[in-house]
């Protein structure tokens, strides 16, 4: 099952606007690729020139051996299925229906469907989990409902080759992994070679093990996510700065687009506030007090921490201390500077161990200076403190007027407050 | 079922009533290999009105009403639309414009007994037909939206070089807005002898391409992804349909609605399957322009009304009827 494509030169022009010029691929038998590129850079147009309803001005396509031309239309049914992104059905067909139209290319004129037809297609519609609706009209169902039956249909065509057009555009985010996993398990049970035109680049990259980039109507890249997923190409394709990471959750490959600096008349704009550690805890802090304009600066992390990336993600200053060990001298001069130049101290709920209970010391320090320090602070701090000491060091703060505020919600107000309150008059209203 | 019910009735229904004891006896009488006593005993000119009259009339109706019904179900399932009609792509006006130029120009040619009047129809119809084919091309592909267009452009455009006609038309005026209406008045067994083989041939090719025309209705892209060659299937749809029409056209002139309506109305009762939709359209079709026509004899008997205004007048409120009952239309856009 699953047959080789192959793509030379393909050129189509609409008007004198050429959309796909010379594009050039080859797809191996059994695989199951993403087609990605911006809009407008052709993937719609490619795979409607494979699916034959539109016409290559140039170049050849090239399906197991023989030219795309050469086949009779319902011989190339039988090989080939199209998922297009939004089929308009607003007619009294049943489900049922409609998934037996799939079997038409089987079938010969005044052909009766038979027994083998009839279980193709609930097995299809089992497969697809649309077997409930069976019945129903088509014109009653839902968006995702929709999809499926046809993708039923597509399956009860028994291609060996499985086109998908923005399958999952106008999907919920359930629906649309839903709708990839069965292009994936026809692929996996099947051997179906599944080529699909999608947007959403972290969705594709959970389901896809090729992907081909096209821009301006050709082939940008093409291979697995690591060389194709790149900022450089995600840039020249989609014309935006990006960055890949790694997710935290399931280590996959992603892509985020880097927005530009924020504007300044934010209303936390001007103010500026230094946040204690990283992690998990500190982000939550980090990721308000950003979105409403402040200026952030963050540590002592360590180089792997989350609280690490998002500062080089946002160009902040940072306090980077190595894995495993202590703060030194220097690090200890940088803190002390960048909280003293910033407005307020943040104290994240972080977990306190003996390692980082002397940044405790050091944020006494200029809270004795009068630097306001606000303590966040949800269920109180014996849940995360593993040095026993941390709860009376923290009491002894609040005593010397530190704030402990019980959500984070509250904080930016309280900042951009200290901001008034010290007479900074640029920014505010 | 309603089709032979309806054949019966109008059979015995008119100026002169025939009892359908009588009716039976002779039809069966007019059977070569029976002979009924019945039969004999009537007045000559009884079996005269029936077997010369109204037999050829009920299968003429019966005929063009199938013709359009079917046309128009296909035209609405080709284009998507539930607007169209068999009229839509102006071989109607086509038709009319050739009639009237017959009319007008008082030609006396004649062609296998047939007058100019449905000779120039049937020319004008299917000559509008392949104007409008040949404008919407597009290459090799003739997209149904441009057809759409494109019939609408060309009908307006011909519908007015008919008004201008008509105007000029002097004391003929009546026998132009007589035809225009449509009416099987004087119908003959010549008549449903050339109907009746178009009609079939143009039901045959359309009956073919049934599961094609299902397809289609989900879209050309998508029936080409289930292996239907849209264009030839586009191609021979059109000429079957545009066959039908003209034959219908020319033999009784332009009645309205039957085409519109009755598709409609098989979509509400039986779904949008073509495989079922056009028999039944053809049947329920023919059995509505029987009984519309025969309405059309009796109700200002012995004087006759043009069957179009009786389909409209009785169609229309019906229609409305099932709409409201149905309260959607769930097809077609209608919502859902």
């Amino acid at each position: 099952m699953g047959l080789d494509i192959d793509v030379h030169g393909l050129k189509l022009t609409y008007d004198t606007h050429p959309v796909l010029d010379g594009t050039e691929f080859s797809v191996k038998r059994g695989d199951l690729v993403a087609l990605l590129g911006a809009n407008g850079a052709g993937k719609s147009t490619l795979l409607r020139c494979i699916s034959r309803v539109l016409q290559p001005t140039g170049g050849q396509i090239i399906l197991d051996g023989r030219e795309l031309q050469q086949f009779k239309t319902k011989e190339a049914a039988r090989l080939m299925a199209v998922v297009p992104q939004e089929t308009t059905a607003d007619f009294d067909f049943t489900v049922e229906d409609i998934v037996m139209m799939g079997r038409f290319p089987y079938l010969r004129r005044f052909q009766k469907e038979d027994l083998g037809d009839r279980e193709i297609v609930s097995r299809a519609m089992e497969m697809t989990g649309v077997s409930h609706l069976a019945d129903r009209s088509i014109a009653t169902l839902s968006g995702g409902e929709k999809q499926r039956v046809i993708m039923a249909r597509a399956v009860s065509q028994q291609p060996e080759v499985l086109l998908l057009d923005e399958p999952t555009a106008n999907l919920d985010i359930g629906y649309q992994s839903m709708l990839l996993e069965l292009a994936s398990r026809l692929n996996r049970e099947q051997g179906v070679t599944v080529i699909a035109a999608i947007h959403d680049i972290n969705l594709a990259v959970h389901h896809f093990n090729r992907y081909i980039l096209l821009s301006g109507g050709r082939v940008l890249a093409a291979g697995r996510a690591e060389e194709v997923i790149t900022p450089e190409n995600i840039q020249k394709s989609y014309g935006v700065p990006a960055s890949t990471y790694r997710h935290p959750l399931h280590g996959v490959l992603q892509v985020s687009v880097v927005r530009g600096p924020r504007p300044r008349e934010l209303p936390g704009g001007g103010a500026s506030a230094h946040v204690i550690g990283g992690g998990e805890e500190a982000l939550p802090v980090l990721e308000i007090l950003s979105q409403k304009g402040c200026r952030l600066s963050v540590g002592p992390v360590s180089a792997q921490d989350s609280g690490c990336r998002f500062a080089h993600f946002h160009s902040l200053p940072v306090i980077i201390v190595p894995p495993f060990t202590s703060m030194n001298n220097e690090h200890r001069a940088e803190h002390f500077r960048l909280m003293r130049e910033a407005d307020a101290v943040i104290v994240p709920p972080i977990p306190f161990g003996e390692g980082n209970l002397p940044i405790f010391d050091q944020v006494e320090v200029v809270l004795k200076e009068g630097k306001p320090v606000y303590i966040i602070d949800f269920d109180g701090i014996e849940e995360r403190d593993y040095s026993g000491r941390a709860g009376v060091l923290m009491q002894r703060m609040v005593d010397e007027g530190a704030v402990v505020l019980d959500s984070v919600e509250d904080l930016p107000e309280a900042i951009c407050g200290v901001r008034n309150r010290d007479g900074g008059e640029e920014g505010e209203r | 079922m309603v089709l032979i019910c309806t054949v019966i009735a109008a059979m015995v229904w008119g100026a002169v009533a025939i009892a359908w004891r009588d009716v039976f006896a002779l039809l069966a009488d007019a059977l070569p290999f029976y002979d009924s006593e019945r039969a004999a005993e009537m007045p000559p000119v009884y079996r005269d009105i029936l077997l010369q009259i109204r037999v050829p009339r009920v299968l003429l109706a019966a005929a063009v009403g199938s013709s359009l019904a079917v046309s128009g179900a296909v035209f609405q399932g080709l284009f998507r639309n539930p607007m169209a009609d068999p009229y839509v792509i102006g071989i109607s006006s086509g038709a009319a414009l050739g009639a009237v130029f017959a009319m007008l120009g008082g030609f006396s040619l004649a062609l296998g007994g047939f007058g100019a009047v449905p000779l120039f129809a049937f020319a004008g119809g299917i000559s509008t037909m392949m104007l409008v084919y040949s404008m919407a091309r597009v290459g090799r592909a003739v997209p149904v939206m441009t057809l759409l267009l494109a019939g609408i452009a060309v009908s307006a455009f011909l519908s007015a070089l008919v008004s201008l006609l008509t105007y000029f038309a002097g004391e003929r005026l009546h026998m132009v807005v007589f035809w225009m209406m449509g009416g099987l008045g004087g119908a003959t067994w010549q008549q449903v002898q050339v109907m009746v083989p178009y009609a079939l041939v143009g039901y045959i090719c359309v009956s073919f391409f049934s599961r094609e025309l299902n397809a289609m209705l989900l879209g050309e892209e998508t029936a080409s992804h289930l292996g239907v060659n849209t264009e030839r299937v586009k191609k021979i749809l059109l000429v079957g349909a545009s066959l039908l029409v003209a034959a219908a056209v020319s033999t009784s002139g332009i009645i309205g609605f039957v085409g519109l309506v009755v598709p409609h109305f098989v979509r509400l009762v039986a779904g949008p399957d073509h495989r079922f939709l056009i028999p039944a359209s053809a049947l329920l079709g023919g059995a509505l322009l029987i009984a519309t026509d025969t309405l059309a004899r009796i109700v200002i008997a012995p004087s006759e009304l043009p069957v179009g205004i009786i389909t409209a007048l009785i169609g229309a409120p019906m229609f409305i009827y099932l709409l409201k009952k149905r309260r959607k239309l769930r097809y077609f856009g209608g919502g859902g």
